[in-house]
């Protein structure tokens, strides 16, 4: 078998891939770009299963997103669709594509652009059916045309809060009301707002547009309100919510019940770490930003040779910010300093006008503080919040949490559970919770059948050999 | 759920005493173990951990029993005496296999024990020898061993692929929870009046002996190196030298699926230990490498061990292609350079004890009460464990 090698190897077809696909083809560097959907675009520019014929109805992120995807299918780039990357070391990467074997493939250098999932969540009853997080929400009426429920509420927080809810109704979805755990708008943020808009005309189109798209919809849009819990027998039938303070902890009394058969969790993102972390890069803390944030610097270069990263992935900064981070990833590979000036500018005042939101942006620690003894925190292995504080008494790291409860240990590895675990032992040993360590990052980033990882060219040198 | 098994972390923390008899160094099973053992002889007993208990090998293997002799101590085969070292070995199992099975009673609680029988594959004429060999010295030493082939191996195992020629049965054959065992030692062990103290890392062992440590030094009469991969890095602070070496190894684990592999599942030629958990998940392992880092990094997932050891895993049982393998983990476990365990005083440091059960989660807890024994009532060790016997080599063709 010939040897696969690219000069870049691009993890992640959303925003950020796409660019950097595309400008480093441009610069006739051999790249390759991995998604595991069946189509490029990421989750932002996922588009509808159905043929599109009037690109323009479908708004103006789909025709950005179909003009960095068509970049990237004209650059000349080898797509590799319906394949996901399962480890890496160094600039070395396994890749498994549907239905074949897993095989290894070499670059010069790797960006991991691997995008973003929603900020898990769990209160009680936030297993039962027609509960789901706003992402989910938006592919299932995006992409199959279905509404979550009949009556849907949308609990959140940050600009998405206002974007899911508009665009849900956009698309004809009954919005009973929207929750946003933060404070409403001050006259203060307009103005830091409008301050920053310069260069960023349409964040701040996009944000009216969908403030006005509620009004028009008559749909509740009520500030420092958190979800408490999902009640129903079988699925959802009513939510409980409550006041919620600055540290979106709940004010006791507060709480009111409506009547709901769907319930959108919104509140901000997490940066999608599982590669940046098995290749070993370095990170900082900032729940503001999704948490884990990777370390890069001014080409998007990780602490790992070889490494780049951009996009939400190294911290929740949106598609805009994502597409300019690929573009200086590709610019980087060239030393294209003169280009790279106006690009850098450009993320500057994204970063500024993120900044201005920032105020109600913020996550509160009380988000991590809404599951009771009885909820379950890690739905693979059904451990719940009592299990998992009787082991936290014990220990106060995560990886023996993990063997003592095995929270974390099922199909999803954590990603759902993990931040909970980790908020939870923060509490208990009065820490902060960016000072609690996560679990050792494991191999592989997606599960993988055991024929599809199986080679039986390596050599077997027979039981407890020393190498 | 019962009241925790766990020992709180408060009852870890505290200042060292400034004197005790026995420092035992090393939270894993043989440490914890062997600090219960001593705790309950009335013996006065400070474990250190450098960080948390059960956190490197003792928690970080499939909890398996392995009891029947496996392709490691028969590579010395041919030699002179081995028969004898390996009577030795199968008897040191039996005693193992005994002290299992009353455990959860001894430490009034469960553990996970449970007794599912175990299978050593053979696939060619040669490999189905050695069952046949090694089955004559199992049944010697007392291991009540079967070597199945044709319709008795695929009724009880019909599984396997039916390229394979045998398989030896051994029904005493088994697991144990390993995230739970070390962690109720030493539960039970500050139940009995013993001392643990985690997070404190030894600094220098003088002789006399006082135990330099990142909280403060202790006096103690007698000292127990129980530190597993890292015995010679300690024994080494006293200018020590145990016949030990390191080595990481490769597990991976799957998705459960409903039950279907009753007994613990092992290859006489090539690298495999798989079982399927209560869960339902399987637990894929054998011997395959990972990638050493510096301490206290875990070591690192070598992707041809990935690979290797699936394919034996799909090899020997087929239905496996399409289960989903969700983590591989890394262990780093020690291995004596004889591998045979290393159980007693060493003779050029009187007081000065050695711990360590290579691929130790089977011995482990067998060991440290022989050791307990010793220590509290002068019992005698076994000669052929001794720190300082002549060393065996049994690295074989490698």
């Amino acid at each position: 078998m010939t040897e696969e090698r690219y000069d870049l190897l691009v993890v992640g077809g959303g925003p950020a891939g796409l660019a950097a696909t595309a400008e480093g083809s441009a610069a006739g560097l051999s790249v390759a770009l991995v998604d595991e959907r069946p189509t490029l675009g990421g989750q932002i520019f996922k588009h509808p299963g159905l043929r599109v014929t009037d690109h323009r109805a479908l708004g103006r992120d789909h025709l950005r997103g179909r003009r960095l995807i068509d970049a990237a299918e004209r650059s000349g780039a080898r797509l590799l669709l319906r394949t996901s990357c399962l480890t890496l070391r160094g600039t070395e990467a396994v890749l498994l594509e549907e239905g074949a074997e897993a095989r290894t493939v070499t670059a010069q250098h790797v960006l991991l652009a691997a995008g973003a999932s929603d900020r898990p969540v769990v209160f009680p009853g936030w297993t039962l059916p027609g509960v789901l997080t706003a992402g989910a929400a938006q592919t299932i009426v995006k992409t199959h045309r279905v509404a979550p429920g009949k009556r849907v509420l949308l609990a959140g927080s940050g600009p998405l809060a206002l974007a899911f809810p508009a665009q849900l109704h956009h698309y004809g979805v009954n919005v009973v009301a929207a929750l946003d755990a933060g404070p409403p708008p001050r006259p203060a943020d307009l103005v830091r707002m409008i301050g920053a808009a310069r260069g960023n005309v349409d964040l701040l189109r996009d944000a009216v547009q969908y403030r006005s798209e509620l009004l028009r919809g008559r749909v509740p849009l009520r500030y420092r309100r958190i979800v408490v819990r999902a009640e129903g027998r079988d699925r959802v039938e009513a939510v409980v919510h409550a006041e919620a303070d600055s540290e979106w902890r709940i004010r006791p009394g507060t709480e009111e019940r409506v009547e709901a058969d769907a319930l959108c969790i919104g509140y901000g993102f997490v940066p999608s770490v599982e590669l940046l972390r098995i290749a070993g890069c370095s990170f900082r803390y900032d729940e503001n930003l999704g948490g884990p944030v990777v370390v890069v610097d001014e080409w998007q270069r990780t602490s790992v040779p070889g490494v780049l990263a951009a996009g939400d992935g190294t911290g929740i900064g949106g598609s805009y910010a994502a597409e300019d981070q690929g573009v200086l990833a590709a610019l980087g590979l060239l030393g294209d300093e003169a280009r790279a000036t106006p690009v850098r500018a450009r993320l500057a005042r994204r970063r500024a006008f993120a900044g201005a939101l920032r105020r109600m942006h913020r996550i509160g620690a009380g988000v991590y503080e809404l599951a009771t003894a009885d909820t379950v925190v890690c739905r693979c292995e059904e451990v719940t919040v009592g299990e998992l504080e009787q082991a936290i008494d014990a220990t106060d790291d995560i990886n023996v949490v993990k063997g003592f409860t095995r929270a974390t240990m099922g199909l999803c590895q954590g990603r759902s559970c993990q931040r909970q675990i980790a908020a939870a032992i923060a509490r208990r040993h009065g820490r902060q919770l960016a000072d609690v360590p996560i679990g050792t990052a494991r191999s592989p980033a997606r599960p993988a059948a055991l024929a599809a990882i199986a080679d039986q060219s390596v050599e077997d040198r027979g039981l407890f050999v020393a190498e | 759920m019962p009241s925790s098994v766990w020992l709180a972390a408060e009852r870890a923390r505290g200042p060292l005493p400034a004197e005790t008899d026995v420092v035992v160094i090393g939270g894993g099973l043989a440490g914890t173990a062997l600090t219960y053992f001593l705790a309950r002889e009335g013996v006065d007993v400070l474990l250190l951990e450098r960080s948390a208990l059960n956190r490197e090998a003792s928690g970080t293997n499939a909890g398996s029993f392995h009891f029947q002799i496996a392709i490691h101590q028969l590579t010395a085969r041919d030699t002179q005496g081995s028969h004898e070292r390996l009577l030795s070995d199968v008897r040191l199992h039996l005693r193992a296999a005994e002290l299992w099975q009353t455990l959860q009673e001894e430490l009034e609680s469960d553990i996970g024990v449970h007794r599912t029988g175990g299978l050593m594959v053979a696939e060619t004429p040669d490999e189905l020898q050695l069952l046949h060999d090694k089955q004559l010295i199992e049944t010697e030493a007392g291991l009540e061993t079967h070597v199945l082939e044709g319709v008795a191996l695929w009724e009880l195992a019909p599984y396997l692929n039916r390229k394979l020629l045998g398989a030896t049965y051994c029904p005493a054959e088994g697991h144990a929870n390993p995230f739970l065992a070390a962690p109720l030692f030493a539960l039970r062990a500050s139940d009995h009046g013993a001392l643990i103290r985690t997070n404190v890392e030894v600094a220098s062992v003088e002789p006399g002996f006082v135990v330099g440590t990142s909280a403060g030094a202790v006096r103690a009469r007698r000292v127990v190196n129980a530190a597993g991969a890292w015995a010679n890095e300690l024994a080494e602070l006293s200018g020590l030298r145990l016949p030990t070496r390191a080595e990481g190894l490769h597990v991976n684990v799957t998705e459960p699926r409903a039950k279907v592999l009753e007994p613990l599942l092992q290859h006489i030629g090539r690298r495999l230990t798989l079982k399927q958990a209560d869960s339902g998940t399987f637990i894929i392992g054998g011997g395959w490498p990972a990638r050493p880092e510096l301490h206290p990094a875990r070591y690192s997932t070598r992707w041809d061990s990935a690979a290797g050891n699936a394919a034996v895993a799909v090899d020997v049982m087929p239905q496996l292609a399409d289960v989903r393998v969700v983590r591989m983990w890394t262990g780093v476990m020690a291995f004596t350079d004889d591998l045979q365990p290393i159980v007693g005083e060493v003779g050029a440091l009187p007081g000065y004890f050695a711990l360590i059960a290579t691929t130790g989660f089977t011995l482990s807890p067998m060991i440290a009460r022989l050791l307990a024994a010793h220590i509290a009532r002068h019992e005698p060790l076994p000669r052929e464990y001794a720190p300082d016997r002549r060393p065996v080599s049994t690295t074989g063709g490698d």
